[in-house]
C-alpha cells in the first residue's frame, strides 16, 4: 500500500514536472494556482489545524508577501525570486510582531486578533501611498514567466506538505496537537505551549509570505483590495475542513477537490457559484466536521501519516 | 531533612470568594500525604496553587527550598512537580502511547520504552494505539496517572485517581503510590474514598471552607470533632 501510494505520487510529480512542455498556457496557470491554494491550506493547517488556534487572518501573510515581493521589484529592481524569498521572510516577521502578543491569549481572542491584523494591513497599505501606491496599486514590469512560477509554486506546496509530514509525525506535531486537545493539562505536562504555538505560527506564515509574493509577480498587479481579501482566508480554511484538519494530506486532498469544483462552476454558473460554495461549507461542517480524511481516519484507524 | 513542599500562608480568592485562605503545610519527602475536605473546601485551587494553574494572591510556595510561586506550569512540571486532574485531561484524540510520548523531551527510544513500560504497569499495552478518548473511563484515569510518571518527577500530586477505577486496579494503583513513595517520592492525594485515604497516608490534611482544618495521622484525624462537623455537619 505504501510502495503503491509513493509509486503513484513519484509519477504525479514526473508529470507536474514535464507539464509546463505540453500544456496551455491556461492550464500552466491553473495549475499553478492550484499549486498555491495547497500550499495556502496547508499553512493554514500547521497552526490551526493541529493546535486549534483559528487564524482568521491567515491571508494577511499572503499580502504582506505581495506587496514585499512587489516594492522590492518596483522600487529596488530586485529579481523576482529573491523578491518572493524575501516576501516569506517578511511574513514571517509578521507573524513574529503579532504572535509573541497575540499567541498569549487563549481561545477565540487569537482569531478576532487576527481577523483585525488583515483590517489593519490592508489600512495601512492604502495609506502610506509612497512605498505602496495607496488604493491604485503597484505595477511591476511585464514578465512572462509562468512556467518558472509554475515551478517556484509547485516547489513551495511539496516543500509545505513534506513539512507538515515532518512535524505530525514527530512529537513537536503531538505537542501542537495537544494544545488543540486540552491546553490546561499540556502546560500542566511540562509542553511550553506559547512557545509551541509561536513555532507552529512563524512556520505557517513563510509559505503563504512566499506565494503571495509569487502570485503578485504572476499578476503583475496589485492592490490593497486584491491581496487582502477576507474570501482568501476562508477559502484555506474550508479546503482544510474539508479533507481534514490536523492530517497531512486533508489540505492537499481538500483544496484539489474544492479549486476543480470552483474552476468548473465557476466557468458554467457564474453567479451561483458562491451560493454553492456556501453550501458546500454548510454540508462539511453539519456532515462531517472532521473533514474526509479525518473520518476515514477515525473509521478505519488509519495511521497519522496520511 | 528539609521538607520538599512548604505551602506558606497560601491565599486564593475568586471575586468574593476566598477559595484558599492562609494555608500552611509542609510535606517531607519519601512519604504519602492526604489532602480531604468536603466539596468546595478547596483541595483542587490549592493543587493549582501548587502547579501554577492558579496564582496565589498571598503567601510563599517553595519546593525544594525553592520559590515557586509566578513560575509558569510547565517550569514547575520540569522542577519535578507533576500533577493529575480531578476531571480528566487526557488527549482525546491522541493515542494512549502519544499521551505519555509528548510528556518528556528525552530522546525518542527511551520515550518510547519508557511509554510501553508504563502501559503494561497498568495493563493498557493492548490499547497502546487507541485513541484515548475511546477509552473507557477507568482507563483513561490510568493513562492520566502513567502520564505523570513519564519524567519521574519527586512530587507527585493526584486528584481523585482512585475514583471510578474498578477495585482490583484501584489496589494496583495503590501498590504503584507505595512503590513510589518507597522509591523516595512524594505523594499528595485528595480522594474522598476514606479506605483509601485510611490505608494508604501517613499524613492526613483536612481543609473546610479553604482554611486547614486539621492535622496528623489518619486514626486521629478520623476521630477529630471538628472533622466530623465539616463532613456530616453538628
Amino acid at each position: 500500500m505504501k510502495r503503491l501510494f509513493l509509486a503513484g505520487f513519484t509519477v504525479l510529480l514526473v508529470v507536474l514536472a514535464f507539464y509546463p512542455m505540453g500544456g496551455t498556457g491556461y492550464g500552466v496557470r491553473t495549475m499553478l494556482q492550484l499549486f498555491m491554494w495547497i500550499a495556502l491550506a496547508q499553512s493554514w493547517n500547521l497552526i490551526s489545524g493541529l493546535t486549534g488556534y483559528v487564524s482568521f487572518g491567515h491571508v494577511a501573510f499572503f499580502g504582506m508577501g505581495a506587496y514585499t515581493t512587489a516594492i522590492l521589484v518596483t522600487k529596488l529592481g530586485w529579481p523576482w525570486l529573491a523578491a518572493c524569498l524575501a516576501g516569506g521572510v517578511t511574513a514571517m516577521a509578521l507573524a513574529l510582531v503579532i504572535g509573541w502578543p497575540c499567541l498569549r491569549l487563549k481561545g477565540p481572542y487569537f482569531a478576532i486578533a487576527m481577523l483585525g491584523l488583515n483590517e489593519v494591513l490592508r489600512v495601512i497599505v492604502s495609506y502610506y501611498e509612497g512605498l505602496t501606491g495607496g488604493g491604485s496599486g503597484l505595477s511591476m514590469p511585464t514578465l512572462h514567466a509562468s512556467v518558472p512560477i509554475y515551478y517556484a509554486m509547485g516547489l513551495v506546496a511539496l516543500l509545505v506538505t513534506a513539512l507538515a509530514y515532518v512535524i505530525v509525525t514527530s512529537r513537536f506535531g503531538l505537542r501542537l496537537m495537544t494544545i488543540r486537545e486540552d491546553e490546561v493539562a499540556a502546560e500542566s505536562m511540562g509542553i511550553d505551549t506559547f512557545r509551541y504555538k509561536l513555532y507552529a505560527f512563524l512556520l505557517s506564515a513563510v509559505a503563504p509570505g512566499i506565494v503571495g509574493g509569487l502570485a503578485a509577480r504572476d499578476q503583475g498587479y496589485i492592490e490593497p483590495m486584491s491581496v487582502f481579501p477576507l474570501i482568501t482566508t476562508i477559502t484555506m480554511i474550508v479546503m482544510v475542513l474539508f479533507g481534514g484538519k490536523g492530517t497531512i494530506w486533508g489540505p492537499v486532498l481538500g483544496a484539489v477537490l474544492l479549486f476543480t469544483f470552483q474552476e468548473i462552476v465557476w466557468a458554467r454558473f457564474i453567479y451561483l457559484h458562491q451560493l454553492i460554495f456556501g453550501g458546500i461549507i454548510i454540508a462539511v461542517v453539519l456532515l462531517m466536521p472532521r473533514g474526509i480524511l479525518g473520518v476515514l481516519q477515525q473509521k478505519y484507524n488509519l495511521p497519522r501519516t496520511i | 531533612m528539609a521538607p520538599i513542599l512548604e505551602v506558606v500562608g497560601v491565599v486564593k480568592r475568586f471575586g468574593g470568594v476566598t477559595a484558599v485562605n492562609n494555608v500552611t503545610l509542609s510535606l517531607d519527602a519519601g512519604r504519602i500525604y492526604g489532602l480531604i475536605g468536603p466539596n468546595g473546601s478547596g483541595k483542587t485551587t490549592l493543587f493549582n496553587c501548587i502547579t501554577g494553574v492558579d496564582r496565589a494572591d498571598e503567601g510563599q510556595i517553595r519546593f525544594k527550598g525553592q520559590r515557586i510561586e509566578g513560575l509558569k506550569p510547565h517550569q514547575i512540571f520540569h522542577r519535578g512537580i507533576g500533577r493529575t486532574f480531578q476531571v480528566i485531561r487526557v488527549f482525546p484524540e491522541l493515542t494512549a502511547l502519544e499521551n505519555l510520548l509528548v510528556v518528556t523531551t528525552n530522546d525518542y527510544p527511551a520515550a518510547l520504552a519508557r511509554a510501553k513500560e508504563l502501559l503494561a504497569f497498568v495493563k493498557l499495552e493492548g490499547l497502546a494505539g487507541e485513541f484515548a478518548g475511546n477509552l473507557s473511563y477507568g482507563q483513561q484515569k490510568l493513562v492520566e496517572f502513567v502520564r505523570v510518571l513519564m519524567t519521574d518527577p519527586e512530587l507527585i500530586l493526584l486528584d481523585e485517581s482512585a475514583a471510578g477505577v474498578n477495585r482490583t486496579l484501584l489496589n494496583e494503583l495503590l501498590d504503584a503510590v507505595r512503590v513510589l513513595r518507597d522509591r523516595g517520592k512524594t505523594v499528595l492525594l485528595v480522594e474522598h474514598d476514606m479506605k483509601v485515604v485510611m490505608g494508604l497516608c501517613e499524613t492526613v490534611f483536612v481543609l473546610d471552607h479553604g482554611e486547614k482544618l486539621a492535622e496528623g495521622p489518619p486514626g486521629v484525624i478520623q476521630t477529630d470533632e471538628r472533622v466530623i462537623e465539616a463532613y456530616f455537619g453538628r
